[in-house]
C-alpha cells in the first residue's frame, strides 16, 4: 500500500473550499456598511475641522473600526466555518477520505485568514482613499501647514493594514484551537472574545512582572504573557496618523512574533482535532 | 507495513469494543460489543440491525473517524487508523448533508480533488457518476436546494467518483423514491459485477435479500448471526407456482396428481400485484422518459 504523504495541494483545495463558502454565505456582505458606516463617519468629523491633527483623528478611527469589526468577524467566521463542517457532517465525509487531520485543520484555518485578508486589504485601501483625499483637500485650504507636501505616507498605511491582519491571524489560530475541542459554536466565540480581551490587556501583566511583586504573582504574570500574545504590539495607527514613519525592522519583528503564535496555535488545534470524535 | 494479500477480506475486524461516555458522571454505553466480522473481498455484505445496534458506530471505526476502544479493525490490511487505509474506500454517511454552497457538481469536482483526480479525465469522470445516480439535470443547481433524495444520490456519486475497491454506504435508500431505490439496487449489482466490495446497511430487508451474498445481524453492538443469505433464507428446496385461477375440482384434481408423486400441495394464495411493483411500473416509464427529456 502506498503512503499518503501530508499534501498542500489538499490543504489548498479545503482552504479554497473554506473561502467559496464564507462568500457564498454573503459574509463579506457587512462589509459594504462598514464601509459605508466609515465614510459616513469620516464625513461627520469633517464639520469640526480639526486641520491636521484631524487626519490623525481619522487613522485612529478608521484602524480602530478595522480591528474591532475585524476582530468580531475573524471570531465569527472561524467558530461557523469550522463548526459548519462538524453540525452538518460534511467533516465526517471530507475524514473518510484519505485527508490527513492535520491537512483539514490547516485548510480550515488557511480559508479564515484568506477571508480576514480580503477584509483588511478591502479596508485599507478604503481608509488609504479616504485619508489621501481628505489631506489633499487640507492642504489646498491651509498651504501653510503642508510646506513639506503630503505628511502621509501610502507604504506607512498599508503596513498598517497589514499588522492589522497579522493580529487576526494570530487571533483566527487561537480561536480555531478553542473551536477544536469545544462543543458548540457559542462556547467557541465567547472565549475567542475572551482571547481578544486578554490579548489586549495582556501588557498590564507584563508591567506586573516588570515591577516586581510578589513570586507567585511574577509566576502567573510571566505564564500569561508567554501563552498570550501582546496584542497592542500589531497597533500602529497612532504612528501613521501623525506622520511618523513605519520602522520595516519593527515589522519584521512584530511578524515573527506573530508566526510564532500561529504556528503554536495550529500546532495545538491539530494536535487537539487528532484526539477528536467526529 | 503489512503486505496485503489479493484474496484477504477487504475488512477484518476482531474483538471491536467501542465505549462512549454518557451521561454525568463518566457513565459508559457500549455501542460496540466485541465484534469479530470478516466482508470477504468481492461481496456484497449488508449488515443489518434494529435502531441503536451500533452499525453507524461500526461503519465509523473502519473509517477511522472513531478510535475502537479495544480490538483490531484492519481494511485491505492497512489498520483503519492510518490515512492509508481509506485510499481505495468510498463513503456515504447516513443522513448526509453535503456543502449547501456548492452546486452538486463542484460537490462531486471537490470530492474527486481530494481523492487526488485531476487532469484531462476530472471532468468527464465527474459527469460521469453524477448521470450514473441520475442527477445530470440538477447537477448545477445548489446541493442547498436538494431534497432529501437527491443528497442521497449526490452522496453516492461522491462515494464513487474515485473509483475505490470497497464502497461502504449507511442506509443508502433512506429517503429515497422506489425508483430510485430499485436504480441504487442495479447500481450495486453493478459495483459488484466490476469486482467492488460494497458494505450496506438498510432497513429494507426485501433488497437486502434481493442484493446481498452476506448478512450480520447486530443486536445492541453483539454480533448475533452472520451468514451467506442464501444459507439463511433457505428456500432451494420450494417452489411456487402462479397459475390462472383454477375451480375447486381442478384444484382437488391437482392435489391427487401431485399426491400419486409423493407430493403435497402446501399452500394456496391470491397472489396480489404488489404496491411497489405497480409504482415501479408507472413512474419508472414516465421517469425514464422524463429523465431523457430533461438531461
Ligand atoms: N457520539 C456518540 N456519543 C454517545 N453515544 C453514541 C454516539 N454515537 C452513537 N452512540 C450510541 O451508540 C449506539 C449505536 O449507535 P449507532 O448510530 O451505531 O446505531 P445504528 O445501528 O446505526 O442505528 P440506526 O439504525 O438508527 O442508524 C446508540 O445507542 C447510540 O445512542
Ligand atoms: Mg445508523
Amino acid at each position: 500500500m502506498s503512503r499518503v504523504s501530508f499534501s498542500l495541494t489538499r490543504v489548498r483545495l479545503i482552504a479554497r473550499n473554506t473561502l467559496l463558502e464564507a462568500s457564498r454565505q454573503k459574509l463579506f456582505s457587512f462589509l459594504l456598511l462598514l464601509a459605508l458606516g466609515l465614510v459616513g463617519g469620516a464625513q461627520w468629523f469633517r464639520e469640526f475641522n480639526f486641520g491636521a491633527s484631524e487626519l490623525k483623528f481619522l487613522a485612529d478611527l478608521g484602524y480602530g473600526a478595522m480591528a474591532f469589526f475585524g476582530a468580531a468577524l475573524t471570531i465569527a467566521a472561524t467558530a461557523q466555518l469550522f463548526f459548519s463542517e462538524i453540525d452538518n457532517r460534511t467533516a465526517l465525509t471530507l475524514l473518510a477520505k484519505p485527508v490527513w487531520r492535520a491537512e483539514f485543520v490547516l485548510g480550515k484555518y488557511l480559508g479564515v485568514v484568506a477571508v480576514t485578508a480580503v477584509f483588511c486589504a478591502l479596508i485599507t485601501g478604503l481608509l488609504v482613499a479616504m485619508l489621501w483625499s481628505r489631506e489633499s483637500a487640507l492642504m489646498r485650504e491651509f498651504p501653510d501647514s503642508f510646506g513639506q507636501g503630503h505628511t502621509l505616507r501610502i507604504v506607512d498605511l498599508a503596513w498598517a493594514g497589514y499588522l492589522q491582519w497579522l493580529k487576526l491571524t494570530v487571533l483566527a489560530a487561537f480561536t480555531l484551537l478553542v473551536a477544536t475541542f469545544s462543543r458548540t459554536q457559542l462556547y467557541t466565540v465567547v472565549t475567542g472574545f475572551f482571547v481578544v480581551v486578554i490579548c489586549h490587556l495582556q501588557y498590564l501583566a507584563q508591567d506586573v512582572y516588570a515591577q516586581g511583586g510578589s513570586t507567585f504573582g511574577q509566576v502567573v504574570a510571566g505564564v500569561l504573557g508567554l501563552m498570550f500574545p501582546n496584542f497592542q504590539l500589531f497597533n500602529f495607527a497612532d504612528n501613521v496618523g501623525a506622520g511618523v514613519p513605519v520602522a520595516w525592522d519593527r515589522v519584521a519583528r512584530v511578524s515573527v512574533y506573530a508566526l510564532g503564535y500561529v504556528a503554536g496555535g495550529c500546532g495545538l488545534s491539530v494536535f487537539s482535532f487528532r484526539q477528536r470524535e467526529i | 507495513m503489512s503486505t496485503v494479500s489479493p484474496d484477504g477480506p477487504a475488512i477484518d475486524l476482531r474483538g471491536l469494543v467501542k465505549d462512549f461516555a454518557v451521561g454525568l458522571r463518566g457513565v459508559k454505553l457500549r455501542a460496540v460489543d466485541d465484534l469479530c466480522l470478516r466482508v470477504p473481498a468481492g461481496q456484497v455484505f449488508g449488515l443489518l440491525g434494529p435502531n441503536g445496534s451500533g452499525k453507524s458506530t461500526t461503519i465509523k471505526i473502519i473509517l477511522g473517524l472513531l478510535e475502537a476502544t479495544a480490538g483490531e479493525c484492519r481494511v485491505f490490511g492497512v489498520p483503519s487508523t492510518q490515512v492509508e487505509a481509506r485510499v481505495d474506500v468510498g463513503y456515504l454517511p447516513e443522513s448526509p448533508y453535503f456543502y449547501r454552497h456548492l452546486s452538486g457538481r463542484e460537490l462531486v469536482r471537490f470530492y474527486a480533488r481530494i481523492c487526488g483526480l485531476g487532469g484531462a479525465t476530472l471532468s468527464a469522470r465527474v459527469a460521469e457518476v453524477i448521470n450514473w445516480v441520475g442527477l445530470t439535470a440538477a447537477a448545477d443547481r445548489l446541493v442547498g436546494t436538494y431534497s432529501k433524495g437527491m443528497l442521497q444520490r449526490i452522496g453516492l456519486a461522491q462515494a464513487l467518483v474515485h473509483d475505490p475497491r470497497l464502497v461502504i454506504l449507511d442506509e443508502p435508500t433512506a429517503g429515497v423514491d422506489p425508483v430510485g431505490s430499485a436504480a441504487i439496487s442495479e447500481l450495486i449489482l453493478q459495483l459488484k459485477a466490476r469486482g467492488k466490495t460494497v458494505l450496506i446497511t438498510s432497513h429494507l430487508l426485501t433488497q437486502i435479500e434481493d442484493i446481498c451474498d452476506r448478512v450480520a445481524i447486530l443486536d445492541r453492538g453483539r454480533l448475533i448471526l452472520e451468514g451467506a443469505v442464501r444459507d439463511l433464507v433457505g428456500g432451494a428446496e420450494r417452489q411456487a407456482l402462479i397459475v390462472e385461477k383454477l375451480s375447486a375440482q381442478e384444484l382437488e384434481e391437482l392435489r391427487t396428481w401431485l399426491g400419486s408423486r409423493g407430493r403435497t400441495l402446501e399452500a394456496v394464495e391470491q397472489p396480489r400485484a404488489r404496491l411497489d411493483q405497480i409504482f415501479l411500473d408507472r413512474v419508472g416509464r414516465s421517469e425514464s422518459t422524463n429523465r431523457e427529456g430533461g438531461a
